[in-house]
């Protein structure tokens, strides 16, 4: 196992940038998310570490070694890819058995079979060793992938969005079973998805890449509630965060927002928070963008104090609960609601926001400028770190 | 009702298929029978006659036919062997490589199959005897590179383009050097391609006419140009000339028999991709 | 957070290792050399046609464009483009019909006749032109001809087939047919058995008739494999020797002379190779240019078929 670093490397592909001066350090046995949105680059840092693909700028290090030009073969870095990439001549057994076959990594054939077999009990496919990839399911096939990536004893293991194709149960299973299997191998693992809760459940570490650059890495929990940009905080959670335009006014020890909703002003105290407050005072803070996470939206369909009155979008079920989108104007706020309620499209609907749990943004660098209760969040972060 | 006009199709559909079949197997019968006829009988008999081996006889045992036949293998084994060594590597760069002006390369070679034979066999039959290469099995497999090359590429390529780069990486990753991953994990693959292009590319190059008619004349005599001998100029042997022919088509019906499986899957030119 | 590293800017350590670097060159270059070895008779065809070259003469000398201006005001020269055009596309239309055809038929009925003739239609090819050339020469002789005794039962007597200038042209795309017919049968169903079955799925569901299946989903996903084998029988086609060299020899009169024919026959029968290469030059010339058109056309198609397939 290794510790993988990223120094500054720089890629394109003709006139397109895919990497654009991506430094990363991956500690030693750390599971390290790569998450961002589709052609982001986040496969070709993968082929960068694998060697598949040649930085044209900045380095790559494993351990102390520095691996440019080391072909890939000699990196001995196991990957799974996002199509699969069998071979489809060989049956599972064969292609999960040809990285210990090949000339460099050669083992023992007793040795070979006892970790198939292992492997193929982890992924749940023990009967599927003797087919031929053309007869195998895509989740079939991606569990193999998956498999023959697992025999290996590597540098590091490279995983291209290996869950994307299983069915959510399988996947949920998967989940806990790679987190678990990859604290007891002590591996170091770098890891590619665009699925929010995947990227949050499995990761120590994530890094966000938005065309061909970093925009943050950090524990799930900083990202999450200290995204450094709103492209990050849209990008973390599911629903996604709700962000509109606000003027900030008022006296210093009582400052209010005030928002538009359908042409019409409403005005809001802002709870007395000595982060925000101070951020506010310090940067003269005439408009803000306000963050706001779904499940911090409450809705009436009364009227009742302290509620903006607006209409009713939509409302759909996200399986075990449902999604209420509201129209004001400019934007729409979603919000968690529960399943079942008998909600007409266009009907009223009462608004409230917990403003305790805001998030403000630069309404012109659309950057993260403070958040409610920040102290807090801020040790828990540097907690998260530590572990 | 729908059952019946289907089933009405369905025969008229196999009528059809039975008449062309006639079409394009009559006549491979009537060489065989012709094979059996004595010259008198050819033109006087249809079905009825006495059926005589004379004509095998003649051609298999007293003439030189065996060393038309040896010529013929030599120089289609030959050019298609070049071509699949040559061929496949270059089918894998223009499927893999991105290089300028690819496919401008790629038609350029596959324009060779078009090039009028009489226009190259003019001069290289200047070219040829100035520099010894006339009547020569190098001269001919060199110039029947022209027929078996540029179809092997084509159809090669687009195997190589079906077959996605990541099982390449894969490999790699999996501790493969690249000369091990084009022999054990893509040739397999493009086998079907490979099979029958070359058998195509064989039996164009076995039916070849123009070519040896001109770039060769004694010593190199392959058997398309030797059964016109039968003709010649005294009397015509046409059931002589039916046994050289039936015989020399055998090796390729044999061939198509042995890959009928593969024959048709592999000629499927990667046509359509995704 | 990231911790900022010094920017390391475009070292040696970013150069793709020479091996990798020259295996594309290094892997092309046999065929590269093969086939640049195959054009040096090509230019020296370009540079002949602008000489007086013979085996006759002793040497041969630079006479510009004579050959070409000689050729362009010779009358069989017109006559030998009408014959070759004319027997490419005739042939080639027909070839592409019947080949279409049979091959559907072939892939429709699966029953053991057509198991057993996808093997056997094929065979045809496997003849050498020439000789069977000379066996429907044989089949064809308009007085004992297996043919002649069938057209008897119809009432017809002494077809003349290659014998007139009138139906020489008709005997002899009838061979070509009766050769090539298979190779288009061979690649056509190479085709029809690669498409993808889904759409074809969805089609049973929107319950389309046959004809609507084959005429929306079968042929334009057909498309790029009809392209294929138009563009390699066309072209075989436009300069196809072997068939009327051994049925007629150009004959009966001119009638059979294409450009092939009229090249053969200037460069060795008259020993005029310089008059000869101009003939085949045009004759590359068109079939280059159709040559061009098809294999764009075929790279549309399977652009279009590739999106169909989704």
């Amino acid at each position: 196992m290794a510790r993988i670093q990223l120094q500054n490397v720089r890629k394109a592909f003709g006139k397109v940038q895919a990497l654009d001066g991506i430094s990363i350090d991956v500690k030693d046995k750390e599971f390290f998310v790569l998450f961002g949105p589709a052609g982001a680059g986040k496969t070709t840092i993968l082929n960068c570490i694998a060697g598949i693909a040649m930085p044209e700028e900045g380095v790559v290090k494993f351990d102390d070694d520095v691996m440019n030009l080391t072909d890939p073969a000699h990196r001995n870095v196991a990957m799974v890819f996002e199509n699969y990439a069998l071979y489809p001549q060989m049956t599972v057994y064969d292609n999960m058995a040809s990285a210990l076959r090949s000339k460099l990594y050669k083992t023992d054939e007793n040795e070979i079979r006892e970790r198939i077999l292992w492997a193929a009990k982890t992924m749940k496919m023990e009967n599927l060793l003797e087919r031929l990839p053309s007869q195998l399911s895509n989740g079939q096939k991606q569990r193999v992938a998956m498999g023959r990536a697992l025999v290996r004893t590597p540098n590091v293991f490279l995983m291209d969005e290996p869950l994307a194709h299983l069915d959510a149960k399988l996947r949920n299973a998967m989940r806990t079973e790679l987190k678990e299997m990859q604290a007891n191998l002590g591996s170091t693992c770098i890891y590619v998805t665009h699925d929010f809760m995947e990227a949050m459940a499995l990761g120590d570490r994530i890094a966000i890449i938005n065309e061909g650059k970093i925009v943050q890495i950090g524990t799930g929990d900083e990202i999450y509630y200290m995204p450094c940009n709103e492209f990050t905080a849209q990008l973390m959670g599911d629903p996604q965060i709700n962000i509109f335009r606000a003027e900030v006014f008022g006296p210093d020890d009582s400052y209010s927002i005030k928002i538009n909703v359908r042409g019409e002003s409403v005005t809001m105290a802002l709870p007395k928070d000595d982060g925000v407050y101070a951020k506010i005072r310090e940067q003269g803070l005439s408009h803000a963008d306000i963050g706001i996470r779904p499940q911090n939206v409450k809705y009436s369909f009364e009227p009742k104090e302290g509620y903006f009155k607006t209409t009713v979008y939509s409302y759909e079920s996200i399986g075990n609960k449902s999604v209420i989108v509201a129209e004001c104007g400019d934007y729409q706020l979603r919000m968690i609601a529960p399943n079942g309620l008998n909600v007409a499209i266009d009907s009223e609907v009462y608004i409230r926001f917990e403003l305790d749990h805001i998030i403000l943004f630069d309404p012109d660098t659309k950057n993260y400028i403070v958040r409610s209760d920040e102290a807090n969040f801020i040790a828990l972060a540097t907690a998260g770190e530590e572990k | 009702m729908k059952n019946g006009k289907q089933k009405a199709l369905n025969v008229l559909m196999n009528i059809l298929l039975i008449i062309y079949a006639i079409f394009a197997l009559f006549p491979l019968v009537w060489m065989i029978l012709i094979s059996f006829k004595s010259d008198t009988e050819v033109f006087t008999t249809t079905f009825v006659f006495n059926p005589t081996l004379a004509n095998y006889q003649e051609v298999l045992l007293r003439s030189d036919y065996g060393r038309y036949i040896l010529d013929s293998v030599v120089v289609s084994g030959g050019a298609v062997l070049v071509s699949i060594i040559v061929g496949v590597p270059a089918a894998y760069a223009l499927a893999r490589y991105n290089f300028p002006r690819k496919e401008d390369l790629a038609f350029q070679i596959l324009s060779y199959k078009f090039a009028p034979e009489i226009l190259v066999v003019l001069p290289l039959f200047m070219i040829y005897q100035k520099i010894g290469l006339y009547d020569s099995y190098v001269g001919l497999i060199w110039v029947y590179q022209l027929i078996s090359l540029p179809l092997l590429i084509w159809v090669v390529r687009g195997y190589f383009e079906d077959i996605s780069v990541e099982i390449e990486y894969a490999a790699q990753v999996d501790g493969y050097s690249w000369y091990q991953i084009f022999f054990k994990m893509l040739v397999p693959l493009i086998k079907p391609g490979l099979v029958s292009s070359a058998l195509l590319a064989f039996i164009f190059a076995w039916n070849s006419f123009t070519f040896p008619l001109i770039l060769s004349s004694n010593k190199v005599y392959p058997v398309t140009v030797a059964i016109m001998k039968y003709l010649g100029t005294d009397s015509a042997h046409y059931g002589q000339l039916a046994v050289a022919s039936t015989v020399s088509a055998l090796p390729a019906m044999i061939f198509a028999l042995c890959i009928q499986k593969h024959l048709v899957r592999g000629l499927s030119f990667g046509a359509v991709k995704g | 957070m990231t911790t900022e590293k010094k920017s390391s800017v475009k070292s040696e350590l970013n150069k793709v290792p020479f091996a990798t670097r020259v295996r594309p060159y290094c892997i092309v270059a046999p065929s590269l050399i093969i086939t640049i070895g195959i054009m040096v008779p090509f230019a020296m065809a370009i540079w002949y046609s602008l000489t007086n070259y013979s085996f006759k003469l002793p040497s041969h000398k630079f006479i510009g464009i004579s050959n070409w201006v000689s050729m362009l005001g010779d009358e069989s020269f017109w006559g030998a483009v009408k014959i070759s055009l004319l027997y490419g596309v005739i042939s080639t239309v027909l070839e592409m019909v019947i080949g279409l055809g049979v091959a559907v038929l072939l892939n429709n009925l699966n029953n053991g006749l057509s198991k057993v003739l996808r093997v056997l239609l094929v065979f045809p090819l496997m003849v050498a032109p020439v000789t069977a050339t000379i066996v429907w020469q044989l089949m064809l002789n308009s007085s004992v001809g297996i043919v002649e005794k069938l057209l008897n039962i119809f009432g017809v007597y002494n077809f003349p087939w290659a014998a007139a200038p009138e139906t020489a042209l008709m005997t002899v795309i009838l061979i070509d047919v009766w050769i090539n017919t298979a190779f288009i049968i061979l690649l056509v169903l190479a085709g029809l058995q690669s498409l993808p079955k889904s759409p074809f799925e969805s089609a049973k569901i929107d319950g389309g008739s046959a004809w609507f299946n084959f005429t929306n989903l079968t042929l334009p996903m057909l498309k790029p494999s009809l392209y294929i084998a138009l563009l390699f029988r066309f072209m075989a086609a436009l300069q196809e020797y072997a068939v009327i060299f051994a049925l007629t020899k150009g004959g009966p009169g001119d009638s059979l002379m294409s450009l092939s024919l009229t090249a053969y026959q200037k460069g060795f029968k008259f020993q005029k190779f310089g008059a000869a290469i101009p003939f085949i030059l045009v004759l590359w010339l068109i079939i280059n240019i159709a040559a061009k058109r098809i294999v764009n056309l075929q790279r549309s198609a399977q652009k279009q078929a590739a999106g169909l397939e989704e």
